[in-house]
């Protein structure tokens, strides 16, 4: 089964937010009342029912005026996937087509995942203790459909398809930018199953890490200490049965040993 | 009880010892199986994995007690190293790795017994901490809590090989000395070998309990 990724074409995004909205319904994630935070960005990040959200952000266009940049945001679906290296229960796994999903029935809302995504993106929800987020639509997709958000996106910002098709089409259309455009997602993690065609540099999009990476401590913890302790646990069984057949136990028994002689008179 | 058999535990110290051994056993099967993939299937026999993690966090909290007493009552005798008599133990390993014509004499408890009991008191500190705060990591900045989970891991990594070195010469590699804990009367000629300073000085000071 080939790779299957989703292109977000920022140069194209309206902010209209039809992605979002699409979630919801094909996910059956009914909003909660919301906030009004003074910002079209509602609500204010992922939540356990948004799996993706546009991101409104105002920066200087250096002439006096102010630019405004939409970013449709959801789970990147890295090839290394740090929540997938943490998950203890195998909730979070590799789908044939690379994207990574959610077993929702063995998540043991453990939460460390929320700490080990470099996205932020794995969401806590308290009243059903899971954590949830964005499967590209899994169930859809598996079905020869797109995912949902795509399907609904009005300006065609968002596509997707088989991975070496899509990168022809991001990369060209950097190239057609021109500028500071370039293309995010593919250099690192061993490549996202998301990425965008970013019309600004990547350093100026908010909660968009410029080198995202699999934590230093995830690392540490599960390809270093893991095989390790295994080492360390099968090295001292194996030694201490090593140490009775050979040595042998300790002679406990009897007065007349030197050791008692010479400590007890 | 047979005649001149020595006290070396009192209740106490044994229920400390069995409160933090049983809360450790469990910690360590139930955290096996939340870190290896392979051993979810401990989850099985308590109804899921996620019942298995609630375990887990209980008897975290059993464990939490019995380590502040086993530090508490064990500080004196088994924290605190003698030069050079501890050196010249651990030069030649107490005699438990290759053989030795005279092995330095120790008094309740020898340098392994004490390096066991450092491992422990300061592990037993960072597991609970890390421990505590993965339990409610919302609570933490970020970069906080990414590396609790190594330390907890790095905690099994030492805890583990002095637990299981521990049991051993605790039964069968040290025969005589699971009654230590259990009943915490062991014979003369044990604690002749086990703890000889201990016993001299006990003897001298007239504070031996011996069974009649």
């Amino acid at each position: 089964m080939s790779e299957k990724i989703k292109l977000c074409d920022l140069s194209k995004c309206t902010g209209c937010r039809g992605c979002q909205l699409a979630c919801k319904q094909w996910n059956q994630l009914p909003a909660k009342q919301t906030v009004n935070t003074g910002t079209y960005q509602n609500p204010p990040d992922l939540q356990p029912n948004t799996w993706n959200i546009i991101r409104f952000q105002e920066i200087s266009d250096g002439n006096g005026g102010v630019d405004w940049l939409f970013r449709h945001d959801a789970c990147m679906h890295c090839t290394d996937a740090a929540c997938v290296k943490v998950c203890p229960s195998g909730a979070l796994h590799y789908t044939k087509y690379g994207t990574v999903a959610l077993d929702s029935g063995k998540c043991i809302g453990c939460k460390e995942c929320v700490f080990a995504c470099p996205f932020e993106v794995p969401k806590y929800d308290p009243e059903t203790d899971k954590i949830l987020k964005c499967d590209m639509c899994y169930s859809r997709i598996d079905n020869d459909m797109e995912p949902a958000c795509v399907k609904a996106c009005p300006t065609g910002a968002l596509m997707f398809g088989d991975k070496t098709e899509i990168l022809k089409v991001a990369y060209e259309r950097a190239r057609e930018l021109g500028g500071d455009a370039s293309v995010y997602g593919d250099k690192f993690v061993d490549g996202t199953h998301m990425v965008y065609v970013l019309p600004e540099k990547a350093g100026i999009y908010d909660k968009l890490p410029e080198k995202p990476r699999v934590p230093l401590s995830v690392i540490a913890w599960k390809d270093w200490l893991k095989p390790l302790s295994l080492l360390a646990a099968g090295g001292v069984i194996a030694g201490s049965f090593l140490h009775y057949i050979t040595h042998g136990p300790k002679d406990t028994s009897g007065d007349g040993d030197q050791v008692s002689k010479e400590g007890g008179e | 009880m047979k005649k001149g058999m020595i006290k070396v535990s009192d209740g106490f110290e044994r229920i400390v010892h069995w409160s933090m051994a049983i809360s450790c056993l469990i910690l360590m099967i139930t955290g096996l199986g939340m870190m290896f993939h392979s051993f979810n299937f401990l989850g099985i026999p308590v109804g899921g994995l996620k019942n298995l993690k609630l375990i887990h966090n209980f008897s975290g909290l059993a464990f939490i007690p019995s380590l502040f007493f086993a530090i508490l009552i064990w500080w004196k005798e088994a924290g605190i190293f003698k030069f050079p008599e501890d050196l010249e133990w651990i030069m030649v390993a107490g005699g438990y790795l290759w053989h030795v014509d005279k092995v330095p004499e120790t008094g309740k408890y020898n340098p392994g017994q004490k390096a066991f009991f450092w491992a422990v008191a300061f592990f037993g500190v960072v597991m609970s901490v890390t421990g505590l705060i993965m339990w409610f990591p919302l609570s933490f900045p970020v970069e906080l809590v990414r590396w609790m989970y190594p330390l907890h891991a790095l905690g099994f990594f030492v805890l583990f090989p002095f637990f299981f070195v521990h049991l051993y010469l605790g039964t069968v590699g040290v025969p005589g000395s699971v009654s230590a804990i259990l009943t915490g009367w062991v014979t003369r000629s044990w604690a002749k070998k086990q703890c000889p300073k201990w016993l001299k000085e006990m003897e001298e000071s007239g504070k031996l309990e011996i069974s009649e």
